[in-house]
């Protein structure tokens, strides 16, 4: 079957205030994330390599970076005649000049979703770091005669949203219980807003729901709708985590260390694409020493790094000791110092010298360009 | 949009026989180089950085990969209108067709190509070094000199000048002489094989060379020499940065770890002069627990956990556990496995060196024989465990467990 079908839908500010110390100047969608990539790149790259050949990208504010790092959509084989990347910025209305919340958007967003082609349209939270295999997910979703799909995985309930759907799904794969807005100590069934239904379908629950002044899809469209429509809910059993905080970052960030989890985010089938920077490899020094790292190019490393993703173009100084840290592109970490349990923003630069330590449980974040 | 005002023709259609294994199945100039490039993103590069953004590829010997690695040029932003980046492969014509003969009559055979642009000159180049230069400041001076030639020269030792094409030159750095490999140097200006030529006497010489019988087609052999006799104001361009010919399996050794070399002003991300390549969508790197690595460049996708030193390592390149990569380059995909140990070596694409197997050995170790040499892998193929394969070898075949070559 051919996925051109297919419609891509992606929010790019979900959930921006729950990590306000990387969204100060960037939208939830770019992130860093995993040495290389923003968070946008994944479930860009999920929906490419199902083939997706139109996406939208809804966006609300702070979205300079977004669309730097998104350009005409190059990397991703979405610079198209047909088709293509849509940056979809919020349409004033006379209700509200900046959308509340999915139906909102999606509610400005109608004039693209009516003009598009495709039978389905497939809509993602940029918050979310996967390799999903989309393609697999519409093929059950027919098969299924579902009305709406939902990738969901078993696991802990990321603590600090509030309309997370919690499903309760029967032998079957269909889902018979919506709630939100709990806190589970236990292990359970929850949405990666991920979600697949027909163009027009989604379009005629987005116009009932606007004009009802809903704005969360879970709470007052999905779980209302629930009687009336046949739910599937595809099980997502590689790596997929859903990023609700900055601490919640840093222990997903290093998650990567676990090859596993590596050969599932990063499956040679299904690549993740990003903006390309033609940086030359890594350079390791002669006194380097480097362990359980991950590192992306441009990188010059003449210290010690142990436990840690550099970003692109980082610079490790003789003598220093970065331990346990996640640094971002261009950071600078001069001679003879000693990092340790750091976030460091994009350009960050720690002089010569200079000794700098968080917790295990609290890495400290030193801001973009910030000189320490 | 702007006239173009020179085309630069890159010859690229030479088997460079002499890397043996690495170019059985490629081109030379699709040999991949310092982690992430093949030897094309240099004059690629060059070109687009210079402000030359219509570059024609003269394809022949074995253009798959090559045509492929180009592709639409968007890695270069050649991927234009109008202009940017053709390939050019030998053609059928009403009236037969031929393979290039030579470099001269590639050039000839795509005239009308460049007679689309109809530019003031044209830029020759080939897929063969490794280099970072200002051909926009090698045009000017052609202009400010009013040759109908220049030709881009490097000052080397004597005793190099015998391996070369050497130029000699009057006071004023014309040309009144060419000799290809002189036994006794008169002069110690080599030939880059980078020319530019006034595109209306080159279009002249290119015909009448065409119309002669006897001639090789060759621009070192026969148009330089024809347009020296014919009287024509030629220059030498001096240039003196780095720059290697990468034509035999020790000089393309040599010409990476170079980029190694803290004496070597070869940084390939300066931004002001970038080189650009295709890169394939792969994660950073993982170096793992118990990793030494120290010295060395290593690309996107590699998986680290065993000792490099000295070495190169392109994307994809997988070293085990106690593996051991000393003064050696693994090119994208390779694997060395647990033990393993590879010293002085090129490990083509994809290849697998298995659990404990040995590959090349350095000088001291191996006596400092005369035969001593950098042992080569070819692409896709295994060494056995246990197997050793000596100094200076080149495997085009796999090797058996606990075989010694």
């Amino acid at each position: 079957m051919s996925t051109n079908n297919l419609l891509g839908i992606i929010f790019a500010n979900v959930h921006d205030d729950l990590i306000p110390e990387l969204t100060e100047k960037r939208s939830m969608a770019s992130i860093p994330f995993g040495g290389r990539y923003r968070l946008i790149d994944f479930s860009l790259s999920n929906l490419v390599n199902a083939g997706v050949t139109k996406v939208g990208i809804l966006t609300r504010a702070n979205y300079q970076s977004l669309m730097d790092h998104l350009g005409a959509g190059k990397p991703w084989d979405l610079d198209r005649k047909n088709g293509g990347m849509f940056i979809l910025p919020p349409y004033s209305t006379n209700i509200s000049g900046v959308y509340r919340g999915h139906v909102d958007a999606l509610a400005g967003a109608m004039t693209f979703l009516k003009k598009s082609f495709g039978e389905y349209v497939i809509m993602c939270d940029a918050d979310v770091v996967s390799n999903i295999d989309i393609e697999d997910m519409l093929e059950k979703h027919i098969e299924k005669g579902a009305d709406i799909s939902v990738a969901y995985k078993y696991g802990d309930l990321p603590k600090n949203h509030k309309d997370t759907m919690i499903l309760e799904v029967d032998g079957d794969s269909m889902i018979k219980g919506i709630e939100v807005s709990k806190t589970m100590d236990t292990q359970v069934n929850f949405s990666l807003d991920v979600c697949i239904m027909k163009r027009e379908k989604l379009i005629d629950l987005v116009a009932e729901a606007d004009r009802n002044r809903f704005t969360s899809f879970a709470r007052e469209v999905f779980m209302t709708k629930l009687g009336e429509l046949k739910m599937y809910a595809y099980k997502v059993d590689g790596f997929a985590e859903v990023i609700d905080s900055y601490e919640n970052y840093v222990n997903i960030s290093n998650k990567l260390f676990d090859k596993k989890n590596r050969d599932q985010l990063f499956n040679a089938a299904r690549p993740v694409y990003t903006k390309v920077k033609d940086d030359m490899p890594t350079r390791y020094g002669i006194e380097s020493v480097t362990s359980n790292s991950i590192v992306a190019d441009g990188c010059v490393i003449e210290g010690t790094v142990k436990n840690s993703i550099l970003f692109r173009g980082v610079k490790v100084g003789k003598g220093a000791v970065v331990e346990n840290c996640i640094v971002m592109q261009g950071g600078v970490i001069g001679d003879g110092c000693a990092v340790q349990n750091v976030t460091m923003d994009k350009g960050a630069v720690i002089t010569d010298g200079v000794k700098i330590s968080g917790t295990d449980k609290k890495y400290i974040f030193v801001p973009k360009d910030r000189k320490i | 949009m702007k006239k173009t005002e020179c085309v630069a023709m890159l010859l690229a259609g030479g088997q460079g026989s002499r890397l043996g294994v690495l170019t059985q199945k490629i081109a030379k100039p699709a040999v991949p180089y310092g982690g992430k490039y093949r030897i094309i993103d240099f004059p690629l590069s060059n070109c687009v950085n210079s402000g030359i953004d219509t570059v024609g590829v003269l394809t022949q010997y074995q253009p798959l990969e090559l045509n492929d690695y180009i592709g639409s040029g968007k890695p270069w932003d050649l991927d234009r209108n109008n202009k940017g980046v053709h390939i050019l492969p030998p053609y059928q014509k009403s009236k037969g067709g031929d393979w290039y003969k030579g470099t001269a009559n590639a050039i000839y055979q795509n005239i009308h190509f460049i007679e689309r642009y109809n530019p003031e000159y044209v830029l020759i180049l080939s897929g063969d070094h490794i280099y970072k230069m200002d051909y926009s400041k090698m045009i000017a001076a052609h202009k400010k000199t009013d040759s109908a030639a220049t030709i881009a020269v490097l000052d080397v030792s004597l005793e190099e000048a015998t391996r070369f094409g050497i130029m000699n030159v009057n006071p004023d750095d014309t040309i009144y002489e060419f000799e290809e490999k002189p036994a006794k140097p008169k002069s110690t200006l080599a030939s880059m094989g980078i020319y530019v030529f006034k595109w209306d006497k080159l279009r002249k010489y290119l015909c009448e060379d065409e119309a002669n019988p006897n001639s090789s087609n060759d621009f070192g052999k026969d148009i330089i020499p024809a347009m020296l006799s014919g009287g024509e104001k030629m220059m030498v361009y001096r240039f003196d940065d780095y720059w290697k010919d990468v034509g035999t399996v020790e000089s393309l050794w040599d010409a990476n770890l170079d980029l190694l070399n803290p004496k070597i002003d070869l940084n390939l991300s300066d931004s002001n002069w970038k080189i650009y390549s295709r890169t394939k969508a792969r994660p950073p790197h993982y170096i793992g627990e118990g990793a030494e690595v120290v010295n060395s460049l290593v690309s996107v996708g590699c998986e680290i956990y065993g000792n490099i030193d000295y070495s190169i390592l392109f994307e994809n390149v997988t070293v085990e556990e106690g593996a051991t990569v000393e003064y050696s380059l693994a090119m994208p995909g390779a694997v060395i496995k647990k033990g393993a140990k590879v010293r002085y070596a090129i490990i083509a694409e994809d290849a697998v060196i298995e659990e404990g197997a040995t590959v090349g050995c350095s000088p001291e170790d191996c006596g400092d024989s005369a035969d001593w040499g950098i042992a080569v892998v070819g692409d896709n193929l295994k060494i056995g465990k246990n197997a050793t394969v000596g100094a200076g070898k080149m495997i085009t075949k796999d090797v058996k467990e606990g075989e010694k070559i």
